[in-house]
């Protein structure tokens, strides 16, 4: 007996076991600061904002009153006036005609991919309304000026820079945000309510209609709010294409500029110093709560209200709409022509028919709109495609202009994106996974990483800008950039890698387990290396939706830097803010080279998507458990 | 199926005489096949009108994949094959000529699992007969004080049909969904292990409730639990892996079973 407890003790203090320990805690501990980073940020993004706000407010040209109530955003000049009410109604314009126009379309596409079409059309659609949602914001808003706009000029009247072209292609945005979620919902509402309905001799779509998208109704509600905050957030389009004056007006035919807009002004360096700048802080910290408010309501609705709740109306209420319906069928029963149950069979035949022709039209609108965009870039771009284009540099002439150091911009920023991104989302995504107990902290960590997802691109950029070249003094240079992008693709890498450990079976976790490996050593030899196809897929995608992001680096890029960047304190430009500057460039021989940077930008792109779709294809067809 | 409908000749299937051999159901030379699962093998019987007819035998014999044949529930699954033929009121309910969704409203069916619509206790019932067409809503209350009077469930939820269904209990749900199904006035009605997810008050209740349906409809059950077969069916299947091995009377069928196959299984030695 004594010997045994001795040898036990022993083994406590064997230093082998100890160093061991020391390596888990330590890595535990590593594994916990990565988790955290994100709350730190997030507290460093309202702070700045908070502290920012406060100085504009408490400033002698800003008004609080002023700010909510007044009807006028006159930020430049000899008397500066600070309303943000035209702003508001630009982003209210902008952004809720965007999502009323998407939502019939997204919801009317995602009923026909989840209830009409077969394995084989959903599989060639999905990816290609992905594909939609890939499309870097600055290379819509080119299209959206140079092909969408003077449809409304020509044929409505609109003003140059006018409101309804960005409501148009930012709807296009919002499109696959509402397919995919809506598409889940749909998928989920389990076949027994669709037997049940089947089974009471109901056709497909009189099932779908009435039992299935209300069942999902809770999900579809909370897709069209996450794209209203997508749109509410969207920049680069607002900025090209709605124009850079605020103006109070509903009308979607005259110009408006958004908050995001103004932002964007203000990175562009357009706002003179001063109580300007100050009132971007204010708008910036009105949008973080907006979209904010809108995303916490979406995920509110999704998760609370599963299902139908009983709807308490008042009893008079209740007898006035019963009233109202007698009424309704009555009118309904006189002027219906069905004699007998086989011409309203075929009535209901028909009605199925023009569901599904609808449906299908609302799914095949947005992929034209894609192939016709596609089709535009490269018609307008290819010419301007050369070796010479891709190897040499910008200038002021545009038939010697180059994109090379661009390119080079591009590559290193996203690289150095990668490593500082893809260390952090992972580490966190393990701690979270495996180590954390499910207590109330690290469901927190959780949300807020998730939180950082839906902080608009622009007050990423505005806010990075500020902590990092303005109080840590990093400099506007590649390694701010980075560090900007990697905090907005952190959020796609921590739930992708979450998911794939997820999908790692404990049994794997156990065996190790019970071999004596530490968590870590079980991570490590028998989580991670099943895993790694899909942390990958999902780092890649994060990485290729930074590297078209335009706004958040609007502030940080500089048309001075001629030369690629030879090391990370560098200055830089990148492509997608390469093409808004030579978009907005006056000579249209320079639109025409935005153009060919697009088709450039949209190769790369598609490379990195097709690789990661090939991981995940390969990953799929090889696994075994 | 929909684009051929409105062009072809859609067969009512209005009801016949009571006593007519053509209100019994005919399977003939029924095989289901889900891909290469080949689900039902060759199996031919009738179902007598006005009778309580159960399906027994160990799970995947293939007695739902009966049931979802009878009313071509099967049409609903992608990848599923019927040959063979089911005979009712002169019509063969497998070819073209029978549109499913008639066919649905005459054979009405209830599930394993009770699956109310998340909408109030009444939208529910109205459901079915507003898709149908009835169009004045004083006949539409009366359907559903009728069709929950029938399903037993009228005196304990009379007081709060505009309450969410799935507020109701397990058993409540069952009832709810047979009162559902009664509600477009079908002819037969169909049941795929309608207690299994029910405690033994809650089954006794719907046993009672069966009983007294078959008064005016032909009842077909799948079941798994045997005392229930024997306890309210006049007519007993018994399967195995797809086939029929033995077709009866109830109590030739428990206390004098002809093959041993069945005998094993009543007994039970397997199952």
């Amino acid at each position: 007996m004594v010997s045994l407890k001795s040898s036990s003790q022993k083994d406590d203090e064997n230093p082998f076991q100890k160093g061991r320990n020391i390596k888990e805690k330590l890595i535990r501990s590593v594994l916990f600061i990565f988790a955290s980073l994100a709350v730190i940020v997030s507290a460093l993004i309202i702070f700045t904002l908070l502290e920012g706000s406060f100085n504009f407010f408490l400033g002698p040209e800003g008004s609080m009153l002023e700010f909510f109530f007044g009807t006028n955003w006159m930020p430049s000049g000899g008397d500066p006036s600070f309303g943000v009410l035209p702003l508001l109604m630009a982003t209210l314009v902008v952004g809720g005609g965007a999502t009323l126009i998407a939502t019939p379309i997204g919801l009317a596409a995602s009923i026909y991919l989840a209830e009409f079409a077969g394995d084989k059309v959903r599989n060639i659609v999905k990816p290609l309304i992905e594909m939609l949602a890939g499309i870097p914001s600055i290379a819509l808003a080119y299209f959206a000026l140079f092909t969408i706009s003077p449809l409304f000029r020509v044929h409505f009247g609109a003003s140059y820079f006018n409101m309804a072209s960005a409501m148009i292609v930012i709807s296009i945005m919002v499109i696959p945000i509402i397919v995919s979620i809506s598409d889940d919902a749909i998928t989920a509402v389990s076949s027994e309510l669709e037997d049940g309905s089947l089974a009471l001799g109901t056709t497909r779509w009189e099932t779908t209609k009435n039992v299935i998208v209300p069942s999902a109704s809770s999900g579809i509600i909370g897709s069209v709010l996450l794209g209203l905050a997508r749109a509410v957030g969207e920049t680069m389009v607002a900025t090209l294409v709605a124009g850079s004056v605020a103006n109070l007006t509903f009308s979607p035919l005259e110009e408006g500029q958004t908050m995001t807009a103004y932002m964007a002004q203000v990175a562009k360096g357009d706002i003179p110093p001063g109580a300007a700048i100050q009132a971007a802080f204010a708008v910036g910290l009105l949008l973080f709560i907006i979209t904010y408010l809108i995303r916490l309501g979406g995920e509110l609705i999704t998760e609370h209200f599963t299902g139908g709740k009983e709807k308490k109306s008042h009893p008079f209420v209740r007898r006035a709409k019963e009233r109202l319906e007698r009424g309704w069928w009555r009118v309904k029963s006189i002027l219906s022509t069905e004699r007998d149950k086989v011409a309203a069979l075929k009535n209901r035949y028909r009605k199925q028919k023009m569901g599904k022709v609808i449906t299908f039209l609302c799914m095949i609108g947005p992929l034209l709109f894609l192939s016709y965009f596609i089709f535009n870039i490269l018609r307008k771009g290819l010419p301007g495609m050369s070796i010479t284009f891709l190897t040499s540099y910008p200038s002021r002439f545009p038939d010697k202009a180059g994109i090379f150091p661009v390119i080079m911009g591009s590559i290193y920023l996203i690289s150095l994106t990668m490593v500082i991104a893809v260390p952090i989302g992972v580490g966190a995504a393990i701690y979270l996974k495996e180590f954390a107990p499910d207590k109330f902290y690290s469901r927190f960590l959780r949300r807020i990483i998730h939180n950082l997802a839906g902080v608009p691109s622009i007050v990423f950029g505005f806010i990075g800008y500020i902590i990092l070249v303005e109080m840590f003094s990093v400099g506007g240079n590649l390694l701010s950039g980075s560090i900007i992008l990697a905090f907005m693709a952190l959020p796609i890498i921590e739930v992708s890698t979450e998911e794939a450990l997820e999908s790692v079976p404990d049994s794997f976790r156990d065996a190790a387990r019970g071999l004596g490996a530490t968590k870590w050593e079980t991570v490590k030899n028998n989580v991670l290396p099943n895993a790694l196809p899909g942390i990958m897929t999902g780092s890649i995608l994060s990485l290729s939706r930074a590297l078209g992001e335009t706004a958040p680096i609007l502030f940080i890029t500089t048309m001075f830097a001629k030369n690629p960047p030879g090391g990370i304190f560098d200055q830089f430009m990148a492509m997608p803010t390469m093409i808004f500057y030579w978009t907005t460039h006056m000579k249209e021989e320079f639109q025409v080279l935005a153009a060919t940077t697009i088709i450039v930008l949209l190769a790369i792109l598609l490379t990195m998507n097709g690789i990661a779709i090939y991981i995940r294809y390969r990953t799929q067809k090889r696994r075994r458990w | 199926m929909s684009a051929t409908a409105a062009k072809r000749e859609i067969k009512t299937l209005e009801k016949g005489k009571k006593e007519t051999t053509e209100e019994t159901i005919s399977i003939k030379n029924l095989d289901v096949y889900y891909g290469d699962n080949h689900a039902i093998k060759d199996v031919s019987l009738d179902i007598s009108p006005y009778k309580i007819t159960a399906f027994i035998g160990p799970s995947g014999c293939g007695k739902s994949t009966i049931l979802r044949a009878i009313n071509r529930m099967n049409d609903e699954i992608s990848n599923c094959r019927m040959e063979g033929d089911i005979h009712w009121r002169g019509h063969k309910l497998l070819s073209d000529e029978v549109d499913p969704v008639i066919l649905r409203e005459k054979i009405g069916m209830v599930f394993q699992k009770p699956n109310p619509f998340p909408k109030s206790i009444y939208d529910n019932i109205a459901y079915g007969p507003k898709i149908h067409g009835v169009k004045d809503k004083d006949e539409l209350d009366d359907i559903v004080e009728k069709s929950l009077k029938d399903a037993a469930l009228w005196d304990e939820v009379k007081d709060r049909l505009e309450k969410n269904a799935l507020d109701l209990s397990g058993g409540q749900q069952q009832r709810l969904c047979i009162a559902r199904a009664l509600a477009i006035e079908p002819e037969v009605i169909l049941l795929d292990e309608p207690c299994s997810a029910l405690d033994p008050i809650a089954t006794s209740k719907i046993e009672d409730l069966l009983e007294e349906l078959k008064e005016d409809y032909t009842v077909v059950i799948v079941t798994h639990n045997m005392q229930q077969a024997a306890r309210i069916s006049d007519y007993t299947a018994y399967m195995y892996l797809g086939e029929l091995i033995e077709f009866g009377e109830t109590e030739q069928i428990f206390e004098n079973p002809q093959k041993e196959n069945t005998e094993k299984y009543i007994t039970g030695r397997f199952g």
